[in-house]
């Protein structure tokens, strides 16, 4: 057993890990923030990709002490709890949300595209959510999301 | 994965203490894109995990005198997004962009690579071609060696116990030297590199090869140059008909050493094109 200090989501945790947990199973076992899901377990789905000091991660290949100080962000800190990030509400008017399984990951790949890249290609959006598999849309309308998110949060940087 | 005590070291000599103590026991974690998979799959076994992700000086990409150097525990976008690699390493950042996906990417690092040496890695090849020089630290002090020594086995590298691999360097490129890296993946995203090419080139004053080095990976037991193919370049001039028999030759010394495999025939055949465009971007590039 260790003890860990990390940020989740802006707030700061003090937590008991064991040394061989991973960073996924520290997330979702041991405080609960189940939208983060495990698919592979090998770090080519993307499932369970967390954004760790402002880049994305697969939180299957971090051990849990290896958070230890770190700014993690995980679906639930993206949004509110009330109202839904643009990116959550792009995906949701484009219908690019089938089974739900590869969209938490798909959101903060995305998030962390926008967030460096404001205005991507659709090449580039590609790109940013290549490390991210989806079994059921096809891709065309995560990629129609994005594009859509990405206006939405310039217009939202135009009237703030 | 039984392991039982974990360190998150700040500085090298604290890690190489570790490492000194430990042995056998420990591992080390830099991105864990490979180590957390073979230690899952229980290829691997370590009671001991000291991860140097906190090491600053690590993660340099510095220039000396005339080398260029990039620490060890550099990620692979820091790679694709270095000021200092742009336009003249482009061949570097092609084969860093080519590597999984961005949350890999985010995570793994050229010592990593390196010290992995697999067959398939994607970074191997172009500083094979630069003739890169790693510089190890261990308790008795700093060393220094050429990559080619250093890996002497599929998964194998000259690293004891207890030491460290810092940083890799090579001599910066002039203006008539160039590199071109090309790579033939299955599936772009994820794709584990079943051929990459790296191609060093020299250019004298009346335009012909003066020295070239090209090596490959995925294409034997690891990364390995393909020197029957440089000697017949040099001194010759690199015009369409030299350049096919070139890969001719390339392709004749790949089916030699592929032979009885089923990837083979393939193989043989697809290196040609992708040691073409390599070349053809080496040439372009030390144009600048
Ligand atoms: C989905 C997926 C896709 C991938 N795609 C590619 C690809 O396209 N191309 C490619 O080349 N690779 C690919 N890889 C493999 C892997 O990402 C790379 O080899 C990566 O560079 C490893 O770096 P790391 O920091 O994650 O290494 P780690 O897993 O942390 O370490 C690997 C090994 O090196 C040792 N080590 C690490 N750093 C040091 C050091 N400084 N000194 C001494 N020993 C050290 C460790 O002890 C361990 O044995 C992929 C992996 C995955 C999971
Ligand atoms: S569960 Fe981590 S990448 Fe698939
Ligand atoms: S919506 Fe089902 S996997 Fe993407």
């Amino acid at each position: 057993m260790k003890k860990i200090a990390l940020n989740i989501n802006g707030e700061e945790y003090v937590v008991d890990i064991n040394e061989d947990m991973r960073l996924i199973d520290l997330l979702r076992d041991k405080l609960h923030f189940t939208g983060t899901k495990e698919g592979c377990g090998e770090g080519e789905c993307g499932a369970c990709t967390v954004i760790m000091d402002g880049e994305t991660v697969n939180s299957c290949m971090v051990l849990a002490f290896q958070a230890e100080g770190r700014e993690i962000i995980t679906i639930e800190g993206v949004g509110n709890g009330e109202a839904l990030h643009p990116i959550q509400k792009a995906f949701l008017e484009e219908g690019a949300v089938q089974c739900g399984f590869c969209i938490p990951g798909m959101v903060l790949s995305a998030k962390a595209l926008l967030d460096k890249k404001p205005a991507p290609t659709r090449n580039e959006i590609r790109e940013g959510i290549s490390g991210n598999l989806c079994r059921c849309t096809g891709y065309n309308k995560i990629v129609d999301a994005i594009d859509k998110a990405s206006k939405y949060l310039k217009e939202e940087g135009e009237t703030k | 994965m039984e392991i039982n005590e974990v360190f998150k070291p700040s500085k090298v000599e604290e890690a190489i203490k570790l490492l000194d103590h430990y042995q056998e026991t420990s591992k080390i974690i830099a991105g864990g894109t490979d180590l957390i998979i073979s230690l899952r799959e229980g290829k691997e076994s370590a009671s001991v995990i000291i991860d140097i992700s906190s090491i600053k000086e690590l993660k340099e990409i510095t220039k000396r005198e005339d080398w260029i150097e990039i620490g060890a525990g550099v990620t692979f976008t820091k790679v694709v997004n270095a000021t200092m690699l742009q336009e003249k390493y482009k061949g570097l950042i092609d084969a860093a962009a080519s590597v999984g996906s961005p949350q890999i990417r985010n995570a793994a690092t050229v010592g990593g690579n390196i010290c992995n040496a697999s067959p398939a890695a994607d970074f191997i090849p172009p500083l094979l071609a630069l003739e890169a020089v790693l510089v190890i630290a261990g308790s008795n002090g700093i060393r220094e060696i050429k990559l080619n020594d250093f890996i002497t086995d599929k998964g194998k590298v000259a690293l004891s116990k207890n030491e460290l691999l810092v940083k890799v360097k090579f001599k910066e490129l002039k203006r008539n030297q160039g590199l071109g890296f090309n790579k033939l993946g299955l599936r772009k995203a994820l794709a584990i590199s079943r051929i990459c090419t790296s191609v060093y080139l020299e250019i004298s004053e009346d335009s012909k090869c003066r020295d070239m080095r090209i090596a490959n990976g995925s294409l034997g037991r690891h990364g390995l140059r393909e020197k029957v193919v440089e000697n017949y370049f040099k001194g010759k001039p690199l015009t369409s008909e030299t350049i096919e028999i070139g890969s001719q030759l390339l392709e004749e010394e790949v089916n030699n050493r592929l032979q009885g495999r089923s990837s083979a025939e393939f193989k043989r055949e697809a290196v040609k094109g992708v040691f073409t465009v390599a070349l053809n971007k080496a040439i372009e590039n030390s144009r600048l």
